[in-house]
């Protein structure tokens, strides 16, 4: 394997890690807040690691620019849905 | 080789899974959750079939609109009887089991007897390949939908205005503020809207611009048209109305409209039923078919049969 290939890997590895961590806190944590805590945060983050991962794979500019469209509309939906759940959750008193 | 083989096993699991979850859950909110998840391994599954254009209309139209819509009619469910959640009954009948044998039944028959047979060589798909050339598309799914199989297409647009006018005779029209679920006092969601609303438009223009070479098509981009739409109704940007304006009886039909004057126009120059003339003719009529089936599945989502700009 190139160093390419190991550098992306890498990345890819630490990616799904973020993605397991955010999935284990919203399995195991107890309430709304703390549960949307550790699924935004930790999956934003994972997916960066894998859209990095890809985008070095790829080692092409247009890919990569893509690759960080989806990355930042990933943070925009994550953001969003995550402030709207977690006032309405507040709202209901949860 | 061993590893893409494993990923298509776990999709093929994850599929078989999803779908026995999707029917035997007795929460109708949860199954339309795994019905949507449903949908995006699916779209997976075409991608690793080689099929993107199946793929994008999976993941737009099966899982994004398709269950927005499940969603939302759950959501007039409750508001018509609020006391009883719309779940299924418990128990399962008695014909399940027969049923559903039976059907493993029927595709085990076929998916064995598909083993024995001889691929053929001379399919449609052959033919279809090598007359591509000839059309000047560089996507022969475009190809087949607007060129050499336009009728099915043709009646597909006529499926969906039916469809609508089905939904509009038989449904109360929504109350303006019945299909509105998020609540607009947050400034996050107008920065939103702000960038989704735009962004579904340019995306789709370039799923359709896209269609005539690469993956992509009218239908993909009128369903990432129509994510705008719902976005903008599900805020109380756009309100159910009662009464359609002219431009929106205009793009309702717009599609069809330009399919079939088209199509019958060519008969003036001496050419067959259908024969679209030239490149430019399909865009014409992709364009009008995005249009139409953006503007349908927003009208469908809000229950109504127009939609008007939020009163203040």
């Amino acid at each position: 394997m190139s160093m390419q290939e190991w550098v992306a890997l890498a990345l890819l590895i630490a990616g799904c890690f973020f993605y397991l961590a955010g999935t284990i806190g919203l399995l195991r944590f107890g309430d709304v807040h703390s549960r949307l805590h550790a699924l935004t945060k930790a999956d934003n983050l994972g997916l960066m690691l894998v859209c990095a991962g890809l985008a070095v794979l790829a080692a092409d500019w247009r890919t990569s620019a893509l690759l960080v469209l989806i990355w930042l509309l990933g943070l925009l939906a994550a953001t969003v849905s995550a402030h709207l759940i977690a006032r309405h959750a507040r709202r209901d008193g949860k | 080789m061993l590893s893409s083989h494993l990923i298509d096993l776990v999709l093929a699991l994850g599929m078989v899974v999803l779908a026995l979850q999707v029917v035997s859950e007795r929460a109708v909110l949860r199954s339309i959750i795994l019905f949507v998840v449903f949908g995006l391994v699916m779209a997976l599954a075409w991608t690793r079939l080689k099929a993107p254009d199946l793929a994008l209309a999976e993941a737009a139209i099966g899982a994004g609109v398709t269950g927005a819509l499940m969603m939302m009619a759950w959501r007039r469910l409750l508001i018509i009887n609020p006391r009883e959640p719309a779940d299924t009954p418990r128990g399962r009948s008695r014909v399940a089991i027969p049923v559903a044998l039976l059907a493993a039944a029927l595709v085990a028959t076929i998916g064995l007897s598909a083993l024995f047979i001889d691929p053929p060589t001379d399919t449609a798909g052959r033919i279809a390949l090598d007359e591509m050339v000839d059309t000047g598309l560089g996507n022969p799914v475009t190809g087949v939908l607007l060129l050499f199989r336009n009728l099915d297409t043709l009646l597909e647009m006529a499926v969906l205005l039916i469809a609508l006018l089905g939904a509009r005779a038989i449904s109360k029209p929504a109350h303006p503020n019945e299909a509105a679920v998020v609540e607009t006092g947050t400034p996050l969601v107008g920065a939103l809207l702000a960038i989704l609303v735009p962004l579904s438009i340019l995306i789709s223009t370039h799923l359709l611009l896209a269609g005539t070479n690469e993956p992509g098509g009218a239908f993909q981009a009128g369903a990432v048209l129509a994510a705008g739409g719902v976005a903008l109704v599900l805020t109380a940007r756009l309100q159910p109305g009662d009464r359609p304006g002219v431009i929106a009886q205009v793009a309702v039909t717009a599609g069809l409209v330009a399919f079939i004057g088209i199509g019958v126009g060519v008969m003036a120059f001496g050419e067959t039923l259908l024969v679209l003339p030239d490149t430019w003719a399909v865009y014409v009529i992709e364009t009008a078919m995005m249009v139409s089936i953006g503007l349908t599945l927003v009208l469908l989502f809000a229950g109504a049969p127009a939609l008007v700009g939020r009163r203040t």
